[in-house]
């Protein structure tokens, strides 16, 4: 009796773990979709095209957490692993219904992206938060990094084209359908056709032993 | 009577450690060091390992409180481990931070509120009365080994 109170849950355990993981919510051993890295725009991916591990942010601009992620780990993502060679990275938006300034912050963001200054004008986004996300003036805060010239291409952006928010959209389909986000920022790792959403911020020297160990299977 | 209630009690908290154990060890490691850093409650050279070692302690833990083997030590070993769970997140709620528990994997954990703690001290009460009642068990004239139902001579200890 006792032997088979061992045997039985051993067996389900085991049965289950060497099970492909397609149940599996947020772990999927089914080779990424093609669409899905065809669908981002050219100007949030960033890193070596070749390299092994895929790093995939998902960020709102109005999340504080999001903010803090930005500014204080991925600097050094980047610096470590993407400038490297050795993670490509990608960033996806996601945004939150409940932020009232965030569709607008990611418009001057991807309107930024169109005309090659999508990494300076994201970063001055996280770092100006606290005062658009009262507001909602995120102009002010993009203008003060900008050259007038640059500025106004993105304003006539912002205001005129109707189809910028069709790469966020397209982010917020793979988040919802695909990894299943509940909330930001997520990072997926993608590693031998691999699709590892992890949901949360994390200090740098977590994550770092993580891509390592990844980088080293 | 007492002794089905242990028994009952015993595979209650088996099950729980067995589902939380799972839960965590089905998913990335990472996943659950975001948790465990979000308590702010261990140097960060501790989150590795104790993202690592503890789903599968958990699960260990709980197929030993399965067994019915060394009952009373296991479900003391489960209840100081409940006990802990608790005085972290009591550290947290206090300390005002936001933390996802990740007690049962991720999306199947919530913020700790009073739910959280009422779904605590409930676990470790029944931790606990399994405890305590073991050893109650262990030291009756007449010892009985809950897993099997069988009876044992007095232990002359």
């Amino acid at each position: 009796m006792r032997f088979l109170l061992v045997l039985l849950p051993a067996l389900m355990f085991t049965v289950e773990a060497q099970t492909p993981a397609t149940s599996v919510k947020k772990v999927s051993d089914a080779k990424v979709a093609p669409g899905s890295n065809a669908a981002v725009a050219s100007f949030k991916e960033s890193g070596s095209p070749t390299a092994p591990v895929t790093m995939e942010l998902y960020t709102d601009y109005e999340c504080p957490a999001c903010r803090s992620f930005s500014l204080e780990v991925m600097p050094d993502v980047i610096k470590d692993f993407v400038a490297t060679g050795k993670v490509r990275l990608i960033h996806r938006d996601f945004r939150l219904p409940q932020h009232q300034f965030t569709k607008l912050a990611t418009r001057y963001a991807n309107a930024a992206g169109e005309i090659g200054k999508f990494d300076l004008v994201a970063h001055q986004i996280f770092m100006t938060q606290p005062d658009w996300s009262q507001n909602g003036n995120v102009d002010a805060a993009v203008a003060k990094v900008l050259a007038p010239a640059d500025l106004e291409k993105i304003r006539a952006l912002v205001k005129t084209d109707s189809h910028l928010d069709d790469t966020a959209a397209r982010d917020e389909a793979v988040g919802t359908n695909q990894d299943h986000l509940t909330q930001t920022p997520t990072i997926v790792i993608v590693a031998k056709g691999k699709r590892e959403v992890i949901a949360g911020g994390m200090p740098y020297s977590i994550l770092k032993i993580y891509l390592d160990q990844k980088l080293a299977q | 009577m007492k002794r089905w209630l242990l028994i009952a009690g015993r595979l209650t908290i088996a099950g729980i450690f067995l589902y939380a154990g799972y839960e965590k060890v089905r998913e990335p490691w990472l996943q659950f060091a975001v948790s465990v850093e979000s308590f702010k409650a261990v140097p960060d050279s501790w989150i590795q390992p104790i993202a690592r070692i503890l789903p599968w302690s958990e699960v260990a833990l709980g197929f030993a409180l399965l067994t019915g083997i060394l009952t009373r030590w296991f479900a003391l070993i489960a209840t100081l481990l409940l006990g802990l769970f608790l005085g972290v997140g009591i550290r947290a709620y206090a300390l005002g931070l936001t933390v996802d528990c990740g007690c049962f994997g991720v999306g199947n954990s919530g913020a700790i509120d009073a739910k959280w703690f009422a779904e605590h001290a409930a676990m470790l009460s029944l931790g606990l009365a399994v405890t305590i009642g073991g050893f109650l068990m262990a030291r009756s004239p007449r010892k009985v080994v809950l897993a099997t139902g069988t009876e044992e001579l007095p232990d002359p200890a």
